[in-house]
Order: structure tokens, then sequence, then C-alpha cells
């Protein structure tokens, strides 16, 4: 951006004084790119090319049956698009990433609202809040596969001790109970993300303009809405999208804690392309899939970018 | 304002960090604690100390020195014949297939023994490898030792990349896939220095595709049917009497629950999980069904049966103990069989289905117990009792586990070349009688039948506790269909089955019907 912007200005200048910064301007944007090229080479390789290959292979089927792969053109998309079980784990990864997201939001703020008030021993507090996204995700999928487990965990053995239940409440073998249980565990586990975000965002808020509208007679719940949040919308939004895309193509937590049971009632996207291809073997059937669902979280990835760019606008 | 330096942060963070590891750790079950029943007078290998001059003079170098009927395998048969051929000499039968001065180069993959697993298995595997080097100096061997979950995905991407190794171990429900696609090279036992007696004939059928051979078996294993006595006796159930059919099964189980509260039996219907079908498929094959014929004994595969009468009385059994009667776990949807043990040995559970070595599991349990507990624990191991699964009213019948060991062709080894007498020396090596026996001492049986008869065999059976049960069980064994859509049948297609019949989705008899629709829809995917 900035070397287009020097551009014009650069070919204004006439003569051959012009024309020689002309040139040593070229040979310095050409080194700018030769900076990048490595780190490009390595992004076309590692990104690039496992993506082009995901595409490619799409288009193929490949028998667990028989060597090599066949050529079946839009074959693959057909029968994931055509599925009804691709419709349920879309209903189910919805069901299970949208609500995580909001919910996460829902603590984080608050919490991020808080933690800016400069509450004695918030340092503290800042650090024990951040727990749970410190810790690995797989420690954290069994230890609270264990808290729910219908007959050795905790929580319900605390219910039932406390009397509040006399059987165990299925947490996680249950087709309704299994995602809202999922949704806790995730949200416990990324809502310090949406804290330390909406934190950073906060501390960019003007001091003078909430002591300017507490002066003008506003309330605190009118400074939050209308000085506090428009200064955070842009990073409430880049953080909630990140936050979709990767609840969106998360893996880990339910594949640990149900496997995508019962009844597929927490088979999500991620899960269902893994068995496909490493259960079932059908990595041209899995790619198609991969690819769909891709275009999707690409759409959600478009919105972060742009909001990234207006917000470079902006400044 | 209460600000902590950033190193305070770090320490606070990591010391919490820490306690809720520890936490998670102590909350989850051992997987494979060590058991430390056996006494472990780790017999040395032959092969370290025999001349092979003197070997080859003194002990016969063919695999037939025991005659093994396999209509009479039994528990009792199994004592009978344990070591009644005493030790075999490795090297004077390797020396046999390949002399023992030949040089070469050779890739192996296998699992290996893991951390967890008893110091006697480690200590055999040690035993394995110094051994195979003394044996043959000039092989120079590039090993590599896997874990159960990492192998496949790992051999999987090596042959595609033309990266495998020119010869590997694989478990039992694996080898069909590669042999398939055209990645395993045909081999015959003679060239090895068997025949296809010396090996279980379902084992070998799993080495089979499409009538050629492209493995021989390395170990197979078969599970039982694990009981608490105490638990019998407080439901007024005959302690001494395990049940003998899958129904006397469901019977008990309720009995169990209704009058102790406790859990009869442990079901394990896990989706994405090995365990799911190794504890089903049984019943199914007891009552005549199947995901396939894989039961009969020259299946063809053809067809399925998974929603035949019998496949559908199967389902009704684990119907009838998870809703009707709701007599085993409430977690069993999403347990493993780590969960039925913890159960068992918690006291909790009444009878489930499990290997030869969960005893020894349970007695290290006990060992590191203290107090009331260790008592407790104690006790237990006076009631439990190990018997054959039960019976159905087709046949009875078990998963057949266990591993081959295959060569890779040589298009997909990197370098793109086997040096085939390595190969060839090293599966002699490996499925010779001794080292059958001895790889697998406290975790499974030896492939070669001859095995068996060996003083080897008399040791394990003194030191590892109702081990001819599990090892008599290998008669039943019926290894899951050879067909590379296995992996999605057993992993997918059937445990969904199970849970939509569970949780209430469909019926039974719908469910077994949408299973079998995508069975048929799978196979239907094959190209001709």
């Amino acid at each position: 951006m900035d070397h287009a912007g020097r551009g014009p200005a650069v070919r204004a200048l006439p003569g051959r004084r012009g024309a020689t910064k002309e040139r040593s301007r070229a040979s310095e944007v050409a080194a700018d790119y030769a900076y990048i090229l490595p780190a490009l080479a390595v992004l076309v390789f590692v990104v690039g090319y496992p993506i082009v290959y995901t595409l490619v292979l799409s288009f193929y089927e490949t028998p667990p049956s028989l060597p090599g792969r066949f050529w079946t053109g839009l074959g693959n998309y057909r029968t994931i698009l055509t599925s009804a079980e691709f419709f349920d784990v879309t209903l189910n990864t919805v069901y299970w990433a949208l609500p995580s997201t909001i919910l996460a939001f829902a603590l984080g703020i608050p919490a991020a609202l808080a933690l800016n008030q400069g509450l004695p021993g918030q340092g503290l507090l800042r650090g024990l809040l951040l727990i749970p996204w410190v810790i690995s995700t797989v420690t954290a999928a069994y230890v609270w596969r264990w808290l729910y487990h219908a007959d050795f965990g905790l929580v319900n053995g605390f219910l039932m001790q406390l009397g509040l239940i006399s059987r165990p409440i299925l947490f996680l073998d249950s087709p309704t109970l299994v995602i809202p249980a999922l949704i806790v565990v995730n949200v416990w586990k990324t809502f310090p993300f949406v804290m330390v975000m909406t934190l950073a965002g906060l501390q960019t808020v003007p001091r003078e303009l909430l002591e300017a509208a507490a002066i003008d007679g506003a309330t605190a719940v009118r400074r939050f809405w209308h000085v506090t949040v428009p200064y955070l919308r842009n990073v409430l939004f880049v953080t909630f999208i990140l936050l979709l895309i990767s609840n969106l193509e998360h893996f880990t937590i339910p594949w640990l804690m149900t496997g995508g049971g019962p009844a597929r009632a927490s088979q999500i996207w991620s899960i269902d392309i893994y068995t496909i291809a490493f259960r079932s073997l059908q990595f041209g059937l899995a790619s198609a899939y991969s690819t769909i669902v891709f275009a999707i979280v690409l759409v959600f990835a478009y919105l972060y970018v742009r909001a990234l760019t207006k917000e470079d606008a902006v400044r | 304002m209460g600000r902590i330096s950033r190193r305070q942060f770090l320490v606070l963070a990591g010391a919490a960090t820490g306690s809720v590891l520890l936490a998670a750790c102590g909350g989850e079950p051992a997987a494979t604690p060590t058991p430390t029943a056996q006494p472990t007078p780790t017999p040395q290998p032959s092969g370290q100390s025999t001349a092979p001059s003197q070997a080859q003079a003194s002990t016969p170098t063919t695999t037939e020195a025991v005659d093994i009927d396999l209509s009479r395998w039994s528990p009792d048969y199994v004592r009978e014949i344990a070591g009644t051929i005493g030790e075999t000499d490795t090297r004077a039968f390797v020396s046999s297939v390949v002399p023992l001065e030949t040089t070469g180069n050779l890739s192996y993959w296998y699992i290996g023994p893991a951390e967890t697993d008893p110091q006697i298995s480690k200590d055999f595997d040690k035993q394995f490898w110094d051994a195979w080097e003394s044996t043959y100096p000039g092989i120079s061997t590039d090993v590599q030792r896997l874990t159960y979950a990492d192998m496949l995905d790992k051999i999987r991407t090596a042959a595609t990349g033309n990266a495998a190794p020119m010869v590997a171990t694989m478990p039992i429900l694996w080898g069909v896939e590669f042999a398939a696609k055209g990645q395993l090279a045909e081999i015959s036992p003679e060239e090895f220095g068997f025949k296809e007696s010396d090996f279980w004939p379902g084992a070998l059928k799993s080495c089979r595709w499409q009538g050629k051979l492209y493995g021989l078996p390395t170990n197979n294993e078969s599970m039982a049917l694990i009981w608490n006595k105490q638990l019998f006796r407080e439901a007024g159930l005959d302690p001494d009497q395990p049940p003998a059919t899958w129904e006397d099964l469901v019977i008990y189980s309720k009995q169990i629950k209704d009058a102790t509260g406790k859990y009869g039996y442990g079901l394990v219907a896990r989706q994405n999980h090995g365990n799911t079908p190794f504890r089903f498929m049984p019943i199914v094959w007891a009552y005549g069904g199947g995901a396939f014929d894989e039961a009969e004994e020259s299946p063809t595969y053809q067809s399925t049966l998974i929603n035949n009468e019998g496949s559908i009385a199967a389902l009704e059994i684990y119907y009838n103990l998870f809703v009707r009667d709701q007599s085993v776990p409430a977690s069993a949807l999403t347990n493993t069989n780590a969960e039925n043990t913890d159960l068992f040995f918690a006291g909790q559970l009444g009878m489930y289905i499990g290997h030869p070595s969960e005893f020894a599991v349970m007695v290290d349990r006990a060992n590191k117990a203290t107090g009331a507990d260790k008592e407790r624990a104690l006790q237990l191991l006076d009631n439990i009792g190990y018997a054959l699964l039960p019976e159905g009213p087709v046949r009875r019948a078990v998963v057949l586990g266990g591993s081959n060991i295959h060569i890779f062709n040589e298009r997909f080894v990197r370098g793109g070349k086997v040096d085939r007498t390595a190969a060839r020396a090293f599966i002699a090596f490996r499925c010779s009688p001794e080292w059958s026996i001895k790889a697998v001492w406290a975790s499974s049986n030896p492939g070669t039948l001859q095995a068996f008869g060996t003083s080897w065999m008399q040791q394990r059976l003194e030191q590892v506790r109702f081990l001819e049960v599990t090892t008599a069980m290998l008669k039943y064994g019926v290894p899951f269909p050879v067909v590379p859509e296995s992996t999605q049948i057993m992993n997918i297609i059937i445990p969904d089955m199970i849970h939509n019949a569970l949780t209430g989705k469909m019926t039974v008899k719908e469910a077994a019907n949408d299973a079998a629709e995508k069975i048929r829809a799978l196979m239907k995917q094959r190209p001709s």
C-alpha cells in the first residue's frame, strides 16, 4: 500500500534525476519482496501445497480397496451435499460453534470490564482467569470428561450428595445433553481469550472521553454503550470472527470427550472429516468435505480480513 | 493497583497449571499399570548361548515337533500340551532358512512395549533384539518402535509416500488394507521354514486377500468373561457358575443390579473405538449374525448379515441390558474398557470381558493400595473368576485378535528395494516358537502353534493366572471380515448401529437395517 502511494509522486519527477530515483525506488521494492520471499516460499509449501492437493484430491475417488485414485469429477461433492448426514453434522457444528462463541463473549466481556476497573489484586485475578486458556486442551478435555462421568463424575457425585438428584445425569451419554455439556467446557476454555482481547481494547479507550461523558451526566451504562463500545467494536468483531472460525474447526474437545457420540449427536465437521479420512480411508471424499468446510470458513475469514484492513484504513 | 510482575505471573500460572495437571493425571485411570503379579525369572534366549553347529546337530530344524489337535482345544488341553517339547533351538531353526553368515540390510517397524507395560515385556523386547543381532550379526537392522495409536497413520503415510519399511508387524485388522492397495508382497510360509498348519487357521485367514497370502501371524489373542464371585453371592447367584449363554448373562446382570444396586455387566459402546466391536461382535456371531459371513468356515464377504435375525437378537441383548433393565453402567455409551476395569476393581461391576493381563493389572493395583482399600482389593482378587465367553444359539465366539508380520512391496519401500533374504531371516526368527512366545509373554499368545508345546508356555501358565481360559478361547476366534472396508464397518457403522438402538433414535430393527444399508452402500463404492 505504501509503495503504491509513493508510485505516482516518483513518476511526477521530471528528468534524469527523477528516473534515477524511480530506479532506486524500484530496487527498494524488489528488495522488500526479496525479504519476504523466504517466508512466502515456506507458506506456499506448507499451506498452499496441501490446499491445492486437497482440492485436486477432492475430484477423485480413493477407495480403500484399491491402489491409486479414480476421477469422479464433482461426484464427491454431490455425495456430501446430498447426504442427510452432512446436514445433521452441519446443524451439530452450528449448535456447537455459535453458542460457544456467544457465551465466551458473555463471560469474557464482563471479566474484562471488571479487570479494567483497577480492583485490588487484579494482576493475580487476571492470572487465575487465564488458567483455563493456558491449560492444554487435551488435559482439559480429560479432566472434564471425568468431572462429567455418569459413574465416577464429581459433578454427579456432588449433586447426589446434596440430594438434588437421585440418578446420575447423563451429561455425555445423552444425545440431548451432550452438546450443551461440551459447550460449557469450550466456553470455560475460551472465555479468557475474549477477556484478554477485550481488555486490550478497553485500554485504548481515551480516559478523557469517559470523564467528559461522566461530567456531562452520562450513566455508566450509557458511557459503556456510547463511548466504550464504539471503540471496542472492531476488536470485538475481529475476536468474534476468530473465535467462531476456531470453534467451527474445533476437534479436540468433542473427539476426546465423546468421539462424536452418542448416536452422532456430537459429530461435528472436523470429526466427520477425520473419520471419513482415517477411519473410512476415503481420502477423496474427506478432501471434498474439507473443501466445502474451507469455503464456508473462508467467508468468515474474509470478514475478518476486511475488518482488519478497515481498521488499518481508519488508522 | 495490585500489579504483579511477569515473572510472578509465570510462577503463579505455572503453579496453578501444574496443580490442575496433577489433578488431571490423578483423576484418570491408569491405562495399563505395570503388573507385578509375575515373578520375573526372565528366561535367557537360547540363541545367545548355543553355537549354531551344536544346535543344528542336536535339535530338529523344522516346527513339526508337536502334533497339536485343535479339536481338543480347551483350558485343560492347553495345560496338557504345555512343556511337552521343552525348549526349541532358534538358531538351528533359522539357520535352516537363511544361513547365519548372511549379510544385508533390513528396516522394521512394530508396536513395541510402552512405558506403562510390565517390565517383563521390556526385558523380553531387549533380549529379542540382542538375540537377533547375535544370531545374524551381518544383517544391519533399522528398527522403529511405535505405539498403537501412532503406527497406523504413520505407516499409511509412509507407504503412500514410498517410504514404508521392508518389514512390519501390524495388528490383525490392518494388513488387508495394504494388501488391497498392492503395497504388501505375496509370501508363502515355506520360505520362512513354516507350513500353513503351523498357524491358527483363523489367523492365517486374516493374512489373505483375494486368495493370496500377505503375512504370517506373530501372535493371537482372545478374551474371556471375568466375574466377581462376591457380587454373585450377594445377588443370590452361584459364585462358581458364570453365565453359560448370553441370555443367562442378561438375567444375571439384572439380578445383580436389582439385588445389590451395583452394575451387572460392563457394556462398552463408545463410538469410534475398537473396544466396542471387540465386545459386541462375539454376541452377533453367537446368534448367527455378522457384518458378513466372516464367522463361517470359508467366508465370501458377499452380502451383509448385520440385519439378519441373529444380529437383531444380539442387538436386543444390548438393548435389554442398557434400556430395559438398566443393569449396565450409565456411562456405557462413552465408556471404553478402561472404565470397566475401574468399576470392577472398585467392586461396582459384576462381569465384563477382558484379557488375561487384566488380572495382573488388578494385582498390581492391590499391591499399591493401602489400609482398608488394600484389604478390599485383596478380597476382590480372591473372588475373581475367568470363564469362556457365553454361548449363543449358533456358536460360542470371540474376536481373534493379534498381529501379523508383512513384507512391503519394493515399490513402496524407502529406496525402492527390499532385501528379501534379510526379511526372510527376520520373519523366521520372529515367528520361531521361542520368540513368538517370549515377545508377547504377558500380553498375548504365540502365533506359531508349536510354541504352545514349549516349556516357556508352561512357565507362562504358572505366571499368568487364568491364561489357560483366554488361551482356550482361541478355538472360538473369528477374525473381523478380511476386507479393506472392515475398519469403517467395525469402528463406525457397528457403533453407530448400537447407539441408534440404545438412544432410542431408532428401533432395534431400524438400526440394524440402517447399518445394513450403510454396509451395502460402502461395498458398492468398491470399483469393479
